[in-house]
């Protein structure tokens, strides 16, 4: 019965959409559109769910298109910037909404789905935030009634349209509030999980890893930086508030000068890392469906029972901590599914570095697979289908790639 | 998870058999929507490219193909191109921005970086493309490129030689340049 009543909610949106004004600081970099399911990646700058995903280059490791700051892990989505979006512009969110429902079903692959919940649950901290006065009443009564009905608002994302009638782009603090200090954020760092906290709550013993206190999640690499568009526009929203933040900051500063808040690095790793992009253990064109890690450098798990065409995949450490995250594409992942240890395959990894013409740059990656390529003898029947798929795959990734690229692959 | 856009993950990895299900595996048809979400970052560039009005940088889709531009820079002021146009092509790929379009110079451009056929080598027109990158960045870093030059590893020997000698050079530049109008 919904589905009949929809199109004509489109119709209506489509119009008002346009008139949405849509600040330039949620506004992706990549599409140049709303920001959809916003990630915030570790050097602080958003863009969308997609944008990011498309973006990463999956055989090393990846750079932000603004600032090309280097990471390995793909973000999980920021939900308050999500819900944060849905309430400044919910006819241009909507909109967006239906415009990547449509990419996703052409490819069969779709990102994290919320409903309307998780926008209130927000709204849920926003009452256990005891310190704030209530400025707007009717939306703490209607968020309570959201919440009682939780039911009615699962069905559809109909909940934040029918409050938006009375307070729609009104932003209250409740929207905005640290997740630690259930405070107004100030200068916000969005972990790799998504949550958001104040640069001042995020101090963390050098030797210990950093760990979200929503999610339990572990914080991989190191602290990332303030993400400066969203500070600039609760700098801008809560102007007072922010002015007295910032001095009480300073303050602060001084007294504890020598305990820096950054100290927390996780260097290391981080270098083990990088060194172990080119040698054999990594997983090109794979990625932790916990954390997130783009290519799985180390052991790889494949879970066997996830039928979804884009697969289930946890790196070692996820799979040894056993985290309850949900997938990253809507996976239908159960517990008690089985996993398999995966071995790196050079010849993929060869084939996809050649594709994308990474190869270029990297002559010994050619002495590194071609012995391996030639050892396995005749090819084994279940490899078959995989070269056929390459073939497949292949005009297409000329089409953009250069030309020297094609007579690699005759040699070959 | 995966890479998507034809860039599907193999399944049969290794020599394990095909345990995976794979009942119903569909060939990435990604291309015709994502040809959409293309053709919307291509309007909004030129929408933004037009009301920027940056100087010395043009342009403009050719009459009925969005995915094929005309470009125009002019030498900027104090550079040996001072005075001159050139005008370049671009196209862009199915998957514009997530790899760059191909740029050409359709004016011949005596530049150490630039060879006869109006190949361009520039580092952000490849290995360093960004996806943030548009139509008016690439503009403009072509537009400097040619006041500032890569001659360690020229496509053009001769220019990158003549380079050290900027009268020379400036003299060679109004020999060889064609206006574009006149082509």
């Amino acid at each position: 019965m919904e589905e009949t009543e929809k199109p004509v909610e489109m119709e209506v949106e489509v119009q008002d959409a346009e008139s949405e004004d849509i600040a330039d600081s949620f506004l992706c970099c990549v599409c140049l559109e709303l920001l959809y399911k916003p990630v915030v990646l570790s050097c602080g700058h958003i863009s969308c769910f997609w944008c990011v995903h498309k973006s990463m280059s999956w055989a090393h490791e990846s750079h932000c298109p603004i600032c090309r700051h280097p990471y390995i892990h793909f973000p999980s989505i920021c939900k308050m910037l999500h819900c944060l979006l849905i309430k400044m512009y919910p006819d241009a969110y909507k909109m967006r909404e239906i415009q990547i429902l449509e990419e996703e079903k052409s490819t069969r692959t779709f990102s994290p789905q919320f409903d309307a919940l998780v926008c209130h649950g927000t709204e849920e901290a926003k009452v256990d935030g005891s310190s704030q006065s209530c400025t707007t009443s009717t939306q703490c009564g209607s968020s309570l009634q959201a919440v009682s009905s939780r039911d009615v608002a699962i069905q559809e994302e109909n909940a934040p349209q029918v409050k938006l009638n009375e307070n729609s782009k009104q932003i209250s603090r409740s929207d905005v509030l640290c997740v630690s200090c259930k405070q107004l954020l100030f200068r916000p760092i969005v972990l790799n999980c998504g949550h958001v906290y104040c640069e001042s709550c995020l101090i963390v013993p050098a030797d210990e890893k950093l760990k979200c206190q929503v999610c339990q999640s572990l914080h991989p690499g190191e602290l990332p930086n303030v993400c400066l568009e969203l500070n600039h526009f609760l700098e801008e929203q809560f102007p007072e508030e922010y002015a007295m933040k910032r001095c009480a900051a300073q303050l602060r500063e001084k007294t504890l000068h020598s305990e820096s808040s950054k100290a927390y690095v996780h260097g290391t790793h981080k270098d083990e890392d990088r060194k172990s992009l080119w040698s054999g253990k990594v997983h090109i064109g794979v990625g932790c469906d916990y954390c997130g890690m783009v290519p799985i450098i180390g052991d790889r798990y494949r879970c066997l029972d996830c039928i979804e065409k884009i697969g289930f995949d946890l790196c070692g450490d996820c799979y040894n901590s056993r985290s309850k995250l949900p997938g990253r594409f809507n996976q239908q992942h159960k517990p008690e599914h089985i996993f398999q240890l995966m071995r790196p395959n050079p010849e993929h990894n060869f084939m996809w570095r050649l594709r994308t013409s990474i190869l270029s740059f990297s002559p010994d990656a050619r002495n590194e697979t071609a012995p391996n390529a030639s050892s396995p003898g005749p090819i084994p029947p279940t490899e078959v289908p995989e070269g056929s798929e390459l073939e497949l795959s292949l005009p297409f990734q000329f089409e953009a790639d250069a030309d020297e690229d094609s007579s690699e692959t005759e040699a070959i | 998870m995966a890479a998507v856009n034809g860039q599907t993950e193999d399944r049969y990895q290794g020599n394990t058999p095909a345990v995976a299900p794979s009942p119903k595996q569909p060939l990435p048809a990604a291309k015709s929507v994502d040809t959409q979400s293309v053709l919307k970052r291509l309007q909004s560039e030129l929408m933004a490219l037009m009301m920027s009005g940056d100087p010395g940088i043009s342009a403009f889709p050719e009459e009925d193909n969005i995915f094929c531009w005309k470009g125009t820079i002019t030498g900027s002021k104090d550079t040996v191109f001072e005075g001159t146009e050139y005008k370049l092509s671009l196209a862009f790929p199915n998957d514009y921005p997530f790899k760059p379009p191909k740029v050409k110079f359709e004016t011949a451009c005596f530049h150490p970086n630039v060879d006869v056929y109006g190949n361009i080598c520039l580092d952000i027109l490849q290995d360093k493309w960004s996806s943030a990158y548009d139509v008016r960045t690439i503009l403009l870093s072509i537009q400097s490129l040619l006041g500032e030059p890569n001659t360690s590893s020229p496509l053009n020997p001769q220019a990158a030689q003549l380079w050290s000698n900027q009268e020379e050079y400036r003299k060679m530049v109004e020999k060889l340049y064609k206006p574009p109008s006149a082509a």
